[in-house]
C-alpha cells in the first residue's frame, strides 16, 4: 500500500513538473512577439465602444476637438512622417479623403513622434488635406488605450456619427478594409 | 552515482538502527528489493524513464544545473545584451563584423531569453520539483515518527558512557527520560510488559524543516522569476530634451513583453525629458570618465493626473504605477533643418546620434528628409579637434561641437511601406552630393549644389535612453531568497541527534548499571560531544544518591557500524 502511494506522489510531481516545465518552455521561447502588425478589428453594431473625447493642437497650432466631428463618420488616422508603412498608405488615404469627403466621412490625422514642420512636410508631398493633431509624446494615441489600443504605427480608427469605434486597423491600410469599415460605418453601400 | 543521495537511496542511506518508521513503512534493508520488484513490473522503457527520472532529480544535476546557470549568465553580462542596451549591440557588430553574427546565432546578445538558458532553468526547475515534492512527504512522515527503538549495545555509539544506579532499572530509566522530556528531546519507551528497559530520545527536527525551507524558497524564486516573466514587461525608449512619451506598444521603440502581458496592462503614464545633465572629470588619470549623470523628468501617473517631477539616476529609477523606469544611456541630438530645392522647410528635428566612442562621445547618426529627397549621413564630435585634416573628439562634453556630413539625393526608399532604421540610410537609389563630407558648427548651414536645398546645423540637445520594467515577481524573489537563507542556516546549524538510555539490574541485587548512548547524523558545526557530555552528567548527577555513581565516559571515534 505504501509502495503504491509513493508511485503515485512520484508520478504526479512527474506529471506536475511537466506541465509546468511546458508551460514555461511556452513562454520563454515565445515570448517578444507583442508588435501584432495589420491586424483589423470590427466592433459588432451595439458593442461599439465610446471614443474619448480629445481636445488638442493641430499641426498649424489649432484646437481640434473630437466632438466636433459628431454627425459625421470620422477616420483617425495615426501616422509620422519618419514611418515607412505610413508613407506607402498615405496615397490610399488621401484618395479615400477625397473621394468620401462629400458623403459625410471626416478625416483627421495623429501625427506621432514627429515635429510639426515634418509633418507638414509630409502632408505636401502626399496631397494631404485634412488636419492632424501635433502629437509628438503620444498622449492623443494613449487616450484610447481602453477602448481601441493604439498598437502600432500608423493605426486608423474609423468612428460612427454617435462617436462610437466601429473598428480599427493595425499597420498599414487597403482600400478593402477601410471599405470594410466604412461599409459598417454605414456610409457607402 | 554513489556519491549523490536521491529522493530514494537517501531514504535508504538515513536508515534507522532499529527498525519501525511506519510512514517509511520498509525498514532500511527492504529498500533495494523493494526498487528491484518495483524494477521488474514495469516495462523496460519505464525503467529507463525511472532511472532518467532519479539521474534529474539527483543533488549533483541540481548542482550541475546551478553552476551552468552561473556559466550562462557570464556572457550575459560580459557582452552587450539585446534587451538593456541595443545601441551597445548593433556598436558591437559594427566592431566585430565576423564574430558577432556567430555569437548571435548562439542567442549570446539575448542570453536571459535564449532557448539553452531556458533548458538549463527548466531542466534545474524540474529537478528541484522532482526532488523537493518527495522530500516533503517524507518530512511529514518523518515528523510524526516516533524515535527508534534503543539499541542492544548503547556501548558501541559513537558517544556512551554509564554509571551505577541506586534506583531499579524501571525507576532509573524512568528518571532519565524526565530529564530528556524536560529538554524537549521527543521519547520513546518499550512496549508495556517486557523486561527491557530503555527510553529512546530525539531532537532537532528543525534541520529537515530548514533544509525543506531551503528548497521550497529556492522553488519560490524560480516561480517568482517565471511570474516576472509571464506577467511583467521590459521596454526602451530614447527620449530627446524636451520629449516626451506615453507607456504604450506604439510609443516604446523596443518591448519584451511576458507571454500573458496583454497591450492593455501597459501602465497608462506619460513621461517629459527635461533636462538630461552628465557631469564628466575634467583633469586627472581618469580625464572623461563621467562622475555624474542626472535625468529631469516630469511625470503623470495616468491621462489628466497631476504632473510631478523627478530625477532619474543611475541606480535610482522613477516608480510610477507599479513600473520602475531606470536610466540606461545618453547621447547627444545633433537638431538639423533641411529645406529642398523649392526652399520649404521638409525636416526640422533634433536626431539622436550614436555614440561609437563612450569616452569622446564621436557619434554616428543619420537625417532623413524624404520629402526633399534628401538624406545625410553625420559624425558628430562634442569636443572638436582636427588632427592632421581629420575631425576628431577629445572630450565627451558638448565644449566644441561640430558634424560632418554626407550628402546623398534621391529615393530614400521609404515610401515603399518596408520600414527602417532610423540609425540607417538606404543610399542604393542615392547618389553623393558633391563637397561631402561637410563641416558645420552650430548655426551653420552647407547650401547644397545645383539648387537641391540646404542644410543647417541648429545646436545641439542630449538625450536619455530610460527602460520601462514592470516585473512583479520581484519582491517575492526577495522574500523566497530570504528565507532560503534562512533555511540553509537552520539546517546547517541545528543537528538530528539522538540519545538513548538502557538500565539493567546491578549485579550486586540492587540498584541498576545505566548506559547512556548517543549519535548525531551529521555534525557539521560539531558540539555534539560536549552536549552529550553535559547530558550524560546532568543524567547521573541528579541521582538521590550522587556519592554512589560513579561516571565513566568514552567517547569513540566514527564507528562505521554504529553510524546509521
Amino acid at each position: 500500500m505504501f509502495k503504491a502511494k509513493r508511485r503515485t506522489v512520484v508520478t504526479v510531481t512527474a506529471v506536475v513538473a511537466v506541465l509546468l516545465a511546458g508551460a514555461l518552455a511556452a513562454t520563454l521561447l515565445t515570448q517578444g512577439k507583442g508588435n501584432a502588425s495589420d491586424d483589423f478589428v470590427t466592433n459588432q453594431a451595439g458593442q461599439r465602444p465610446l471614443a474619448p473625447d480629445i481636445t488638442a493642437k493641430s499641426l498649424t497650432g489649432a484646437a481640434i476637438s473630437l466632438s466636433s466631428y459628431r454627425g459625421k463618420t470620422l477616420v483617425l488616422n495615426f501616422w509620422g512622417s519618419w514611418c515607412a508603412p505610413c508613407r506607402a498608405e498615405a496615397p490610399t488615404l488621401a484618395y479615400l479623403s477625397k473621394e468620401h469627403g462629400s458623403k459625410g466621412v471626416a478625416f483627421l490625422g495623429d501625427d506621432v513622434e514627429d515635429t510639426p514642420q515634418n509633418g507638414l512636410a509630409f502632408e505636401r508631398s502626399f496631397g494631404i488635406t485634412y488636419p492632424s493633431f501635433n502629437d509628438p509624446g503620444y498622449l492623443v494615441a494613449q487616450e484610447f488605450y481602453k477602448v481601441a489600443p493604439v498598437n502600432d504605427t500608423p493605426t486608423t480608427i474609423v468612428i460612427d456619427k454617435t462617436g462610437h469605434i466601429v473598428g480599427e486597423v493595425l499597420g498599414e491600410v487597403s482600400f478593402g478594409e477601410m471599405t470594410t469599415l466604412l461599409q459598417d460605418a454605414a456610409v457607402i453601400q | 552515482m554513489t556519491d549523490v543521495q536521491t529522493p530514494d537511496t537517501q531514504a535508504a542511506a538515513q536508515g534507522e538502527p532499529a527498525q519501525g518508521e511506519p510512514a517509511q513503512g520498509e525498514p532500511a534493508q527492504g529498500e533495494p528489493a523493494e526498487r528491484d520488484a518495483a524494477r521488474q513490473q514495469l516495462a523496460p522503457d519505464a525503467g529507463w524513464g525511472r532511472w532518467a527520472w532519479r539521474q534529474l532529480t539527483s543533488m549533483r544535476t541540481a548542482l550541475i544545473l546551478l553552476f551552468l546557470l552561473a556559466l550562462g549568465a557570464i556572457p550575459g553580462s560580459i557582452l552587450p545584451q539585446q534587451g538593456a542596451d541595443p545601441a551597445s549591440v548593433t556598436q558591437y557588430f559594427a566592431s566585430h563584423p565576423a564574430l558577432a553574427p556567430w555569437l548571435n546565432r548562439l542567442g549570446l546578445f539575448n542570453v536571459f531569453a535564449s532557448p539553452w538558458f531556458a533548458a538549463i532553468y527548466l531542466l534545474l526547475f524540474i529537478s528541484l520539483v522532482g526532488c523537493v515534492v518527495p522530500r516533503t512527504f517524507r518530512l511529514v512522515g518523518s515528523a510524526r515518527t516516533p524515535p527508534p527503538r534503543a539499541p542492544r549495545n548503547l556501548a558501541r555509539l559513537p558517544q556512551s558512557s554509564s554509571y551505577a544506579s541506586a534506583l531499579e532499572p524501571a525507576a532509573a530509566v524512568e528518571h532519565a527520560a524526565g530529564i530528556l522530556g524536560k529538554q524537549r528531546f521527543r521519547l520513546r519507551r518499550p512496549d508495556a510488559g517486557g523486561t527491557d528497559y530503555w527510553v529512546s530520545a530525539e531532537k532537532g527536527y528543525l534541520r529537515e524543516a530548514g533544509n525543506l525551507l531551503f528548497h521550497l524558497s529556492l522553488l519560490g524564486v524560480l516561480l517568482s522569476i517565471a511570474a516576472g516573466g509571464l506577467f511583467g514587461y521590459k521596454a526602451d525608449k530614447l527620449l530627446v530634451e524636451g520629449g516626451s512619451f506615453s507607456d504604450t506598444v506604439s510609443a516604446l521603440d523596443e518591448i519584451h513583453p511576458g507571454r500573458l502581458v496583454s497591450d492593455s496592462d501597459f501602465a497608462p503614464f506619460s513621461l517629459t525629458l527635461n533636462k538630461f545633465t552628465a557631469n564628466y572629470i575634467e583633469s586627472g588619470e581618469s580625464i572623461g570618465q563621467p562622475s555624474n549623470f542626472d535625468a529631469s523628468v516630469t511625470y503623470t501617473a495616468s491621462p489628466g493626473g497631476q504632473a510631478k517631477t523627478y530625477n532619474i539616476r543611475i541606480n535610482d529609477p522613477l516608480s510610477v504605477d507599479g513600473a520602475k523606469v531606470y536610466l540606461i544611456g545618453h547621447g547627444y541630438a545633433p537638431e538639423f533643418k533641411v529645406t529642398g530645392a523649392n526652399g520649404q522647410v521638409t525636416y526640422s528635428e533634433s536626431t539622436p546620434f550614436i555614440p561609437e566612442n563612450t569616452s569622446t562621445f564621436e557619434s554616428d547618426g543619420v537625417v532623413k528628409a524624404p520629402d526633399s529627397s534628401l538624406g545625410f549621413e553625420g559624425v558628430f564630435v562634442p569636443t572638436a579637434i582636427t588632427v592632421a585634416g581629420t575631425l576628431e573628439s577629445i572630450f565627451p562634453s558638448a565644449d566644441n561641437p561640430e558634424v560632418s556630413l554626407n550628402g546623398y539625393y534621391g529615393n530614400l526608399g521609404m515610401n515603399s511601406g518596408q520600414p527602417q532604421s532610423v540609425y540607417q540610410l538606404d543610399t542604393s537609389d542615392m547618389t553623393e552630393i558633391s563637397g561631402s563630407p561637410h563641416l558645420l558648427q552650430p548655426g551653420q548651414t552647407w547650401t547644397l549644389p545645383n539648387g537641391k536645398g540646404s542644410v543647417t546645423f541648429v545646436g545641439v540637445k542630449q538625450w536619455a535612453s530610460l527602460a520601462v520594467t514592470y516585473d512583479p515577481g520581484q519582491v517575492p524573489a526577495l522574500v523566497c531568497g530570504m528565507l532560503a537563507l534562512a533555511g540553509l542556516l537552520v539546517s546547517f546549524f541545528v543537528r538530528r541527534r539522538r540519545v538513548f538510555v538502557r538500565a539493567v539490574p546491578a549485579a550486586s541485587g540492587t540498584g541498576s548499571i545505566v548506559t547512556v548512548g548517543g549519535l548525531t547524523r551529521s555534525d557539521a558545526s560539531g558540539g555534539f560531544e560536549e552536549e552529550f557530555a553535559e547530558l550524560a552528567a546532568e543524567i547521573s548527577e541528579a541521582e538521590t544518591s550522587p556519592a554512589q555513581s560513579s561516571t565513566q565516559s568514552s567517547t569513540r571515534p566514527s564507528d562505521p557500524d554504529a553510524q546509521p
